[in-house]
């Protein structure tokens, strides 16, 4: 049994490939179903953004790109879902080039064939800006400045739903999808919490550890925690969707590679206790 | 450069030709053919029917995903061959990570805090056994261990997230909330006094390194 224990640990790790693509394969296949429960940081968002009142205008930011799209992208459509079935105005806008073209495919898919709600009155996409932190402080400053023309060339003068958003104080919350630099922090740094106006975020996993300080201070109210935040909103709106889907393999995976951490440690200590005896 | 290489004939030219192609391929479709003549220029990057928005979704897209992907595999690798517990500050971290990857998924918040405790009593075995070498303990230990687990749990019904120390989404909620935070907070202090010191030493003229002295 050592024996086999030490050799594995010398497997080729094209064997180790194959395990974790079989893991993450099968159960989008075969759904495990496993219940989804939301954690408090992620009621706390939900929470939050059930209270605002009807036909408050929701600022969401879109910073995450193709790669990050499987975390970030479920936690967009369900937050805009959220929106418009309780009646907000949503202005998107975007730090990072590639999130106009994801944040008009949720648009599209939730606002206008899910929704059936109209652009310019209901929904408008004001599109990427480059200049990083230099766009959230012109968003704070004066809107207009920055923004003459929406995504789709139209000015802003001629959107209904532009009429008396003027800077960032004009919005009663923000949403922030952020996948990096620039993102939450610095939305949190330079818009929400000088101007005091509520924000949440829903992040990659990997960047909790950077926002959580925000989160605990009561700056930021509740954040999505990557994938599984993404399917607990879900499950908390009652719309599965990609989030929830990808949770049994994202479950069976996590096992897996801590069952091979456990496996090697176990070979590790073999081999250290072989070796202080000869 | 790439057409250097290509010119040339160095190694990997030919990977060469499909970033130059790339290239000239973006340009084309950003500055001189739109494919969907009912969209004005800017606009067309992100408007539907455009060659731009077909490169996005249908090349740009699942290359980046697929990259992005590709760390899923070589990260297991890594934590197999390179993830060992060398001392006390390593397995606090594998342990830590272990909470954290399991408590955050579904998985995490099915397992029942009472399958923990008998996962503590276990490896309390192991390590008494380990330390005094006898059996007696060892058995003593963890028979004590099942008994207490087992009444204690038959009397409150079995809870699934109680005792909540030992509930895995509620630890892995307490480390991201408390000792995570807390190191976050000292590094991003320390990056905030560092850039300050730095900047007042540029002011001052006390750094000169950016002009190469």
């Amino acid at each position: 049994m050592t024996d086999l224990i030490l050799k594995m640990g010398t497997v080729d790790r094209r064997w180790i490939f194959l395990v974790i693509a079989l893991v993450v394969i099968v159960p989008l296949f075969f759904p495990l179903g496993l219940p989804i429960r939301a954690t408090a940081t992620t009621q706390h968002v939900y929470d939050t953004i059930d209270a605002l009142p009807h036909g408050s205008k929701v600022l969401v930011s879109c910073e995450y790109g193709p790669s990050t799209k499987p975390e970030i992208h479920p936690m967009v459509l369900s937050v805009m879902r959220h929106l418009f079935k309780n009646e907000h105005k949503v202005y998107v806008t975007c730090l990072w080039p590639d999130g106009q073209f994801l944040a008009s495919d949720a648009l599209n898919l939730v606002g206008r064939d899910e929704y059936g709600l109209t652009y310019g009155e209901d929904y408008v996409l004001l599109g990427f800006r480059p200049g990083n932190e230099a766009v959230v402080k012109g968003i704070v400053s004066n809107l207009r400045k920055l923004y003459t023309i929406d995504a789709k060339g139209t000015k802003i003068t001629e959107i209904p739903m532009m009429d008396g958003v003027n800077r960032f104080e004009d919005f009663d919350f923000l949403f922030s999808a952020s996948a990096g630099y620039p993102g939450t922090i610095e939305w949190v740094q330079y818009a929400a919490d000088p101007t005091n106006v509520p924000m949440s975020t829903g992040t990659t996993s990997i960047q909790v550890n950077e926002v959580m300080p925000y989160v605990s201070s009561g700056q930021v109210q509740g954040i999505l925690a990557g994938m599984p935040g993404a399917a607990e909103y879900e499950a908390l709106i009652g719309v599965p969707g990609i989030g929830t889907s990808g949770m049994d393999a994202q479950s069976v995976a996590h096992l897996v590679i801590v069952l091979f951490i456990v496996l090697g440690n176990i070979g590790y200590f073999i081999e250290r206790q072989r070796s202080k005896k000869y | 450069m790439q057409l250097q290489k290509v010119f040339r004939k160095q190694q990997g030219w030919q990977y060469s030709i499909f970033a130059i192609v790339g290239f000239f391929f973006a340009i084309i479709a950003g500055f001189f053919y739109k494919g969907n003549p009912d969209v004005a220029w800017g606009t067309h990057v992100t408007a539907d029917g455009t060659l731009f928005k077909w490169i996005f979704t249908y090349m740009f897209a699942p290359l980046q995903a697929t990259m992005f992907a590709l760390l899923a595999f070589f990260v297991a690798s890594a934590s197999y061959r390179a993830f060992r517990i060398r001392n006390f500050e390593a397995t606090l971290l594998l342990v830590a990570g272990i909470i954290i990857m399991i408590g955050r998924v579904p998985l995490g918040s099915n397992i029942s805090s009472w399958f923990i405790l008998y996962l503590l009593v276990l490896i309390g075995g192991i390590t008494i056994n380990s330390v005094f070498k006898n059996k007696q303990y060892t058995a003593i230990f963890v028979s004590v261990g099942i008994i207490v687990i087992t009444s204690a749990g038959s009397s409150l019904g079995w809870p699934l997230d109680q005792p909540g120390i030992f509930y895995l989404p509620y630890l892995q909620e307490w480390i991201y909330k408390y000792p995570n935070v807390a190191g976050a907070r000292a590094i991003m202090m320390g990056i905030g006094m560092g850039i300050f010191a730095t900047s007042i030493r540029y002011i001052l003229g006390i750094e000169k390194s950016y002009i190469g002295e």
